[in-house]
């Protein structure tokens, strides 16, 4: 155990020391990612200020919901860079490498990178959002919500967590997913900014069951802000996140140790 | 039992016909199509604890193939491999913290960081003791001569540098059997040379067992006794290197300086080729003719006045042997 955090502290060492290596361009790569992502966050704004509310949302609460979905990603990325980029470490033989050294294939993808840039760029997003938001919502803080708060995150994390890996693993069959990755998950995603009320049945059924973004923050949100549309979904759903973070992640994982035998390297 | 064996093994690659566009897309992931490639067919062979073994062949034999079901990387679709007792794709973690393996094409040390940082880094990813370490780390860059770049960026050094630098990275928890991918290829003469002595040394010293590939001839003549050459796929020869000469090279020439200007008629299954001033080169199958009776006849025939017989060079007759111009002996 303590040899396996020495090495979890070497890999972060390592990861550190490369990224200080430019260190103005490091802070440049985080503002540049969180500015993409504000830009598109004050698109929208200005979009909604035309309306008073959507489907009973005002614009706070929807930041709200956003700040939920950037956070959750920003955390996600710190652990599983490695699974986002799995395509490009199977193309260029680096996971050969992984092969070789006594320690476990995830264990080594999870912790070999982190993606420092994303992570602070989203992650600092979440945050600012959640404190423009947090206290114009309503929410009367205690410490049950904080505890559910921090389990719903968790959860969050856990089932954009499993995407990745599920996606990853499906590198190993077909040598590119990037394109799978951007249908399924970025386009999703975008839905996902929005209380999933105000869209298609298709589209709600493809965040609740498919690629479940809605437990991400929709339901978590619910449970803290209590709308009225809340009353189309089963009550349980907004309890469901770490439940759901915690089947898809073990679902995946278990996807990945049947699939892993069938890698078949790269040629040179 | 050997060391290592290796018992009929194959490794076939379905390459898949890739379609573009999202239609073409979930064709890809709902039918997919391909194409095979027999990497490996049938390999066997066996190898005993400390002994080095050469592995060549050209481009696209299957070489690095073997040497990734060797090392855990691919399973094997057919027969069977055991190193030092294990199944190296099955008791994956146990197993590769015994071996080392270097590919001369693919770095594994940090780009942007010292070298002595990807050391740092192998010490830990493979729990070696600080004692062990230590001494591998002072042994190993002495006898590579590395003590000048050892701090520097690995995206600094010369190829040859970064080559000596892979080698230790992964002999650095001090396996007792190492996987030589092409360890020099792009270094230069001297480098190429202190890496086989590094080699060498290893293997003699500390009984490790060692598996080399190259295309570099002279690798093979400086490290390895043995010789294993692989061929679309198929093993063509296993044996010494001398024994190379005894089955395929067959063939021999005489070279032969003339008083002056002699005009040779043809002689039975013997090639003449003109050189200049004078000299005449004689190729033949040794077992077609005597080389006795070859210089007799010259000798007594003609005005000679230098004659020198050589074998053909290990280098030229393993070219044959990729241009399957050779067969048996
Ligand atoms: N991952 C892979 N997927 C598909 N085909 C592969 C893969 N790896 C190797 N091949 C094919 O298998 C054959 C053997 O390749 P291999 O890399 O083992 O050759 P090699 O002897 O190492 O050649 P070289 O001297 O060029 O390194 C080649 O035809 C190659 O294209
Ligand atoms: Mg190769």
């Amino acid at each position: 155990m303590k040899d396996v955090l020495h090495l979890i502290g070497m890999y972060t060492k390592t990861t550190a020391k490369s990224w200080f290596q430019y260190r103005v361009d490091a802070v440049l790569k985080s503002l540049a990612v969180f500015l993409r992502e504000a830009t598109g966050i004050i698109v929208i704004w200005f979009t909604l200020l035309k309306f008073d509310d959507l489907n009973g949302w005002n614009i706070y609460e929807m930041l709200f919901l956003f700040s939920l979905l950037f956070l959750t990603y920003g955390i996600m990325i710190i652990f599983f860079t490695g699974l986002r980029d799995f395509g490009s470490t199977v193309r260029s033989g680096n996971f050969d490498r992984f092969i070789l050294r006594p320690r476990g294939l995830l264990f080594q993808i999870i912790f070999v990178n982190s993606d420092w840039f994303a992570a602070l760029g989203h992650g600092g997003l979440g945050i600012t959002l959640f404190l423009i938001s947090a206290g114009k919502v309503g929410i009367r803080w205690n410490m049950y919500n904080a505890v559910y708060y921090i389990f719903t995150v968790a959860g969050g994390v856990l089932i954009q967590g499993a995407v990745f890996l599920f996606l990853a693993t499906l590198n190993i069959y077909l040598l590119q997913t990037n394109s799978l990755k951007g249908l399924i998950y970025w386009n999703m995603r975008k839905f996902a900014g929005y209380p999933i009320s105000i869209f298609h049945k298709a589209i709600q059924f493809f965040m609740i069951y498919v690629m479940p973004f809605a437990f991400v923050n929709y339901f978590p949100a619910q449970y803290l802000l209590r709308k009225d549309d809340m009353s189309d979904y089963p009550e349980i759903f907004m309890y469901l996140t770490p439940a759901v973070g915690i089947v898809m992640y073990l679902i995946a994982y278990l996807f990945w140790r049947f699939s892993i035998r069938f890698y078949k390297s790269s040629g040179n | 039992m050997s060391f290592i064996e290796v018992k009929n093994v194959s490794k076939t690659f379905k390459i898949s016909k890739r379609r573009s566009g999202v239609p073409g897309m979930l064709a890809n992931l709902f039918v997919p199509k391909f194409e095979k490639k027999e990497a490996v067919k049938n390999i066997g062979f066996n190898i005993e604890k400390g002994e080095m073994v050469g592995f060549i062949g050209p481009n696209g034999a299957g070489k690095s193939t073997t040497i990734k079901m060797l090392s855990g990387i691919l399973y094997p679709d057919s027969g069977e491999i055991n190193v030092g007792g294990y199944i190296p794709y099955k008791q994956r973690k146990s197993y590769v913290g015994r071996i080392g393996v270097v590919f001369g094409q693919k770095s594994q040390l940090q780009w942007d960081l010292p070298v002595i940082d990807s050391f740092e880094l192998m010490k830990a990813i493979y729990s070696v003791p600080d004692d062990v370490y230590k001494k591998n780390l002072s042994r190993f860059t002495e006898m590579l001569d590395m003590s000048g770049f050892i701090e520097q960026p690995v995206r600094q050094l010369s190829l040859g540098q970064k080559m000596r630098a892979d080698i230790v990275a992964a002999l650095i928890h001090s396996p007792e059997i190492v996987f030589f991918d092409e360890p020099t290829i792009g270094v230069d003469v001297v480098g190429k040379e202190t890496i086989r002595s590094f080699i060498r040394e290893l293997n003699e010293q500390d009984n490790v067992t060692m598996i080399f590939t190259t295309h570099d001839m002279q690798d093979i003549e400086k490290t390895c006794k043995r010789l294993i050459i692989i061929d679309e796929g198929s093993k063509v020869y296993d044996g010494t290197l001398s024994g190379i000469r005894e089955k395929y090279g067959t063939s021999r020439q005489l070279d032969v300086e003339f008083g002056c200007m002699e005009d040779i008629s043809s002689i039975d299954k013997v090639d003449i080729i003109e050189l200049e001033n004078n000299k005449k080169r004689f190729v033949f199958e040794s077992r077609d003719v005597h080389i006795n009776e070859l210089m007799n006849h010259l000798l007594s025939n003609y005005s000679v006045r230098d004659i020198n017989i050589s074998e053909p060079e290990i280098e030229s007759i393993i070219r044959r042997i990729y241009n399957k111009e050779v067969v048996e002996a």
